[in-house]
């Protein structure tokens, strides 16, 4: 039986909150690579260090999280039929937040004492908050529930655990009220922001985007509920030991629940891509398949760390940092980027063009041949500048940090001449 | 003066002329419309959309409506976007399969 879709409750915030988040996450790319470039005698050695933190923060935050929040508020609306629920929140909160990015990156930068950390922990939990609130306000209306609405849903509470365990620890840092290890609630902090956060939000949307642009049909998705299910438990339980003593076995116990999740994830969407009419990968499903693939790697690596004593590895903990962020994180959002931007670019500039005059197709937004040059300096510059630090060879390093840093610049060009279309 | 009467085929060709941005292809060759009937006084377009929660959900409904209207402006157009039965592949034609070299 046909049945009529009401198209009426159907609505994103404006283009231009969304572009705001869209073109910060842009900048901060580049001045992340730039930062890389002119400091990568400092990306060595132990992890917890001021220059890294910043390094981290202006990725995972200035980058990663941002366009997470202007994606979300453009996604969640299309994805679950739902109207956002504030567009002047998810203004107010650009500004908020890009506040606290900015202090919070300086303050890492150079420990500042006139500054305290709390100010710019107190701004970013603020919008961690205001976020929440507006997603869950507007998925408290959503009809029919899918996938990635739960997953959306799990990547908002482990926002909120996130932002907690940030706050928590900056509160410390800057007067210590309670006796902690501190590298212990950084890696609850971590683990959280980049599996229950940014990895449940890439995991939920992937199963609506990946399909849809490679035009992928006839499979089933149970493999992505179970990988839910058990990530969560392996995350919930690292949350829970985290706070006891001699936990080595549980650690285990739930490191590996989330590494199967991770595994169970990458057959679905092996699936995914195997199911695809359109055969032919275009530039934004190839970054996407690469981000896959160095997925796969990390999670091998991760899940090592279990079981093995790297001590004798110089700078291996930095090295899987970098090709979980700009590795997979980050070619998976420059794929996905490449999607989405020409897209809302289109609809904003031509959508009530269509049929009045001659229009131009999403591919002829941007230089592809550039783009697949940007794919290419991103991947030798990964795979040079992640040696050159295995090796402590820090010529390699700069090289590969100068390959990084022209393909952000490729990407940056390519997303201006988009938006100048 | 006689007016030449609207036929199903004449809509299926206007409908031609929407074309999906982010694959290229017309709507009509992707097996997008279901159904399209015609009465004396208006046009109405059942379709649907490659998967729902599409991000051109509303824009080509608005599309589909434009151009038929502007083909047809006699005529009330009326647009119904529907998901059952959801949309396959093999509901596109030789074309679009050609073209997508399927």
């Amino acid at each position: 039986m046909i049945q009529p879709v009401s198209v009426a409750g159907i609505y994103s915030p404006p283009f231009r909150i969304v572009s705001k988040y869209f073109i910060a996450s842009i900048f901060s790319f580049v001045i992340l690579n730039f930062m890389l470039l002119f400091n990568y005698h400092s990306i060595t050695g132990h992890h917890f260090q001021p220059k890294i933190l910043s390094i981290n923060h202006i990725a995972t935050l200035g980058f990663i999280t941002m366009i997470i929040f202007g994606a979300m508020f453009q996604l969640v609306p299309v994805v679950l039929e739902v109207k956002l629920f504030s567009s002047f929140l998810a203004e107010i909160q650009f500004w908020i937040y890009s506040t606290g990015v900015i202090l919070l990156v300086y303050k890492f930068w150079n420990f500042d004492s006139s500054l305290s950390f709390l100010f710019p922990a107190l701004l970013l939990s603020l919008v961690m908050i205001i976020f929440s609130i507006n997603i869950i306000l507007s998925m408290i209306r959503v009809k029919s529930w899918n996938i990635t609405g739960t997953y959306i849903a799990s990547a908002i509470f482990w926002l909120l655990i996130t932002a907690l365990a940030g706050y928590f620890l900056s509160k410390n840092l800057d007067k210590p009220f309670i006796r902690i290890n501190h590298l212990q609630y950084l890696n609850l902090h971590a683990i959280t922001a980049y599996i229950g956060w940014v990895g449940m939000i890439i995991m939920g949307v992937s199963f609506k985007l990946i399909p849809m642009f490679t035009l992928s049909h006839g499979y089933k998705m149970t493999l992505a509920k179970i990988s839910l299910v058990i990530i969560n438990a392996g995350l919930l339980g690292a949350n829970w030991i985290m706070h006891y003593p001699e936990t080595g076995f549980y650690t285990k116990i739930f490191g590996s629940l989330i590494f199967i999740g991770f595994v169970l994830y990458l057959i679905q969407i092996f699936i995914i891509f195997k199911k695809r009419i359109r055969k032919k990968l275009d530039i934004g499903l190839k970054f996407s398949a690469i981000a896959f693939v160095l997925m796969g790697i990390v999670s091998v690596l991760n899940y090592s760390f279990l079981f093995f004593d790297y001590e004798s590895i110089a700078n291996l903990t930095i090295v899987y940092g970098m090709l979980v962020t700009l590795g997979t994180f980050g070619m998976l959002i420059v794929g996905q980027m490449y999607k989405i931007v020409p897209f809302l670019v289109w609809y904003h500039k031509y959508g009530s063009k269509v049929g009045l005059e001659k229009v131009p197709m999403l591919k002829d937004m941007f230089n592809e041949k550039l783009a697949e040059g940007q794919l290419v300096l991103m991947l030798i510059g990964i795979i040079l500048s992640s040696t050159g630090l295995l090796t402590k060879f820090y010529l390699l390093v700069l090289i590969g940090f100068l390959f990084l840093f022209l393909s952000s610049l490729i990407f940056a060009f390519n997303m201006f001449t988009i938006y100048r279309n | 003066m006689v007016t030449k009467e609207i036929t199903k085929e004449d809509v299926i060709e206007t409908l031609k002329s929407v074309i999906d941005p982010e694959i290229g292809l017309n709507i009509v060759d992707l097996g997008l419309v279901y159904d399209v009937q015609i009465s004396e006084e208006m046009i109405l377009i059942i379709m649907t959309l490659t998967t729902p929660g599409c991000p051109m959900h509303g824009s080509i409904v608005d599309w589909v409506q434009r151009i038929v209207s502007m083909s047809f402006p006699n005529k009330l157009i009326d647009v119904q976007l529907v998901w059952e039965p959801r949309w396959t592949p093999d509901k596109m034609s030789e074309e679009a399969r050609r073209q997508l070299g399927i």
